[in-house]
């Protein structure tokens, strides 16, 4: 009993996600697009969270490479070193670790500014003032997240990879033009597209799911918090899902 | 407001920054693969190609001048490998170049080697098939290596074995390599062999001078092999023994008939000669007359004394023994 109303409530939700995503795609080619707000999203969403994401993206790169180093020497690749971590970082751990801190920052913040414009009745308001709250507050904040993450993966990407040369020469001696070119050389398009591709996905996700969570939140604040928590769960959920999916698409199409 | 513009502003840095990075990797990518730059095609054909892929790289003399673009199979022992290389090279690589496929390093990438020809030819153009040469390959090299590890092996058993005997010979051969005296005897035999052969030496040279002599016909030797007159002459008494010996033949013949006629008149009974052989009367006979002649010597002997000491004879007697006497002296 208990079993199939958990089973019932989740393919509910999945259907109104649906048709959230549904809606958005039809308000999304609408006239009047709300340009200056998507730029301000953009800017927040993107820009302010460049920090984190360039701290945690550095550090991962130096560990990963700091944490490799033992078992590259005992197979004695040593050398292969930067080639290893750059195909690592630039297909799958850049793009999923992005993804994982872009949701814990910007699902949760959506989710709640979003839930408690709700609870607060602005978005209601905003309807009787003749401005279209779903294209105003869910279109420009998806469209951002969207387009923001991908550039973020990038940023991200070469942060990690100039921490991956820093980690190279703690103990070792690499010169940086020379780690360029072993992770340049080892590289190949079906390396960057795929991962550039999917991390187009993974910020939709996030921005559809923060959005869905807070445009439908309800019973006052505490409804606020739940709305922002499940929407960092589910979003990171999806982030992963999403990567599977990924990953047996480009195995299919003979991307590697 | 202009806060909103310098926020425009680092969001267009941030983007822009974001896209250089995609772009730069994208370019640097493609122009690891060749795509971008002028390139031209060149082909080979291979019995195998050891896992060769579509973008390996191609070197020319160790240099990376390209990637391989597309391997196809032509029949069942030919595979087709395209090679795209920079445009550059197409004043360098001649058409006698020989390609074969490597490995970068003993576990990494194939590679496709372009190895240049040291004889003339001419430039290879767009499409040109190259020589190919076959590699090794790393699994023949291994089976070989094997081959000559068993072989080593036996090798080995063999060799402890000799070692083995060796060892156990206590009085053989170990006498004979501890032996501190054998190298002087080995030296000193050395030294006269050198001595045997100097002697040797000295021998030709005086064969050789006697050679030359008897080539010049001096000495008996040269003579004989030279001067014509004696040869007449030896000629004269070979023919002169030839015929000697014709007449020893004619002898020996006829002496044989009397030997024969002998023995016929032995053994038949004819004659002195078979009475004294075959007849044991006359033997007896024979036997006293000897005796008889034996006591009639003896006597004669004393009747000799007798006459040397006569008076009449005396003086000859001793005649002679003073002549003999003086020859004696003589000598």
């Amino acid at each position: 009993m208990n079993e199939s109303l958990a089973i019932t409530r989740f393919l509910n939700e999945a259907g109104e996600t649906s048709h959230f995503i549904a809606r958005f795609f039809r308000q999304w080619f609408k006239p009047r697009f709300e340009l200056s707000e998507f730029t301000r999203q953009c800017f927040v969403i993107g820009y302010k969270s460049l920090p984190l994401v360039g701290l945690t993206a550095f550090i991962m790169g130096l560990v990963l490479t700091m944490q490799l180093r033992p078992s590259m020497i005992d197979y004695g690749v040593e050398s292969q070193l930067p080639a290893i971590v750059g195909i690592a970082i630039v297909r799958e751990i850049g793009p999923v670790i992005t993804a994982l801190i872009f949701a814990g920052k910007i699902g949760s913040s959506i989710g709640a500014e979003l839930g408690s414009m709700k609870v607060t009745e602005q978005i209601d308001a905003m309807e009787v003032s003749g401005t279209n709250p779903f294209k105003y507050l869910v279109v420009t904040r998806v469209l951002a997240a969207t387009l923001m993450l991908p550039v973020l993966v990038l940023l991200g990407d070469a942060i990690s990879l100039y921490g991956s040369y820093l980690g190279v020469n703690i103990r070792g001696n690499t010169s940086f033009v020379f780690f360029w070119k072993q992770v340049l050389d080892n590289l190949s398009f079906s390396d960057v597209l795929p991962a550039f591709i999917k991390s187009f996905f993974f910020g939709f996700a996030v921005g559809i799911i923060g959005c869905y969570k807070g445009y439908n939140s309800s019973k006052g604040t505490e409804g606020v918090g739940r709305s922002a928590n499940s929407a960092v769960v589910i979003s990171s959920v999806l982030v992963f899902i999403l990567d599977l999916i990924a990953v047996q698409v480009t195995d299919l199409l003979n991307l590697y | 407001m202009a806060k909103r513009i310098i926020n425009n502003i680092k969001l267009g840095a941030f983007v822009a920054g974001g896209l250089l990075f995609l772009i730069l990797l994208l370019y640097m990518i493609g122009k690891n693969r060749s795509l971008f730059g002028a390139t031209y095609v060149l082909k080979a054909r291979f019995e195998h190609v050891q896992g060769l892929v579509a973008g390996n790289n191609v070197r020319y003399a160790g240099i990376e001048v390209g990637t391989v673009k597309k391997i196809s199979i032509l029949n069942d022992t030919l595979i087709e490998v395209t090679l795209l290389v920079d445009k550059n090279m197409k004043n360098i690589i001649r058409r006698n170049a020989i390609v074969s496929i490597g490995t970068e390093g003993f576990v990494g990438n194939k590679v496709v080697n372009i190895i240049p020809s040291k004889q003339p030819g001419s430039l290879a153009v767009d499409g040109d098939l190259l020589v190919t040469k076959k590699a090794i390959d790393t699994d023949e090299l291994l089976q070989t290596l094997s081959k000559t590890n068993q072989d080593v092996a036996v090798i080995a058993a063999e060799l402890k074995i000799t070692a083995q005997r060796l060892n156990n010979s206590s009085n053989g051969l170990w006498q004979l390599l501890n032996d501190a005296s054998i190298p002087q005897q080995v030296k000193a035999s050395v030294g006269n062999i050198r001595a045997a052969a100097v002697k040797a030496n000295e021998m030709v040279s005086s064969l050789n001078i006697i050679i030359t002599d008897v080539k010049n016909g001096k000495g008996s030797a040269g003579m004989i092999l030279r001067d014509s007159a004696f040869a007449n002459n030896l000629t004269d008494a070979v023919s002169k023994i030839k015929n000697a010996g014709t007449g020893a033949d004619s002898l020996a013949a006829q002496i044989t008939n009397i030997v024969n006629g002998i023995r016929n008149d032995i053994n038949n009974g004819k004659g002195p000669a078979h009475a004294i052989l075959r007849d044991s009367a006359m033997v007896q006979k024979l036997n006293s007359s000897l005796y008889n002649i034996q006591k009639g010597t003896d006597n004669f002997n004393q009747n000799m004394e007798a006459l040397k000491h006569s008076i009449f004879l005396r003086g000859y007697f001793r005649k002679l023994e003073k002549q003999k006497m003086e020859g004696q002296n003589k000598k």
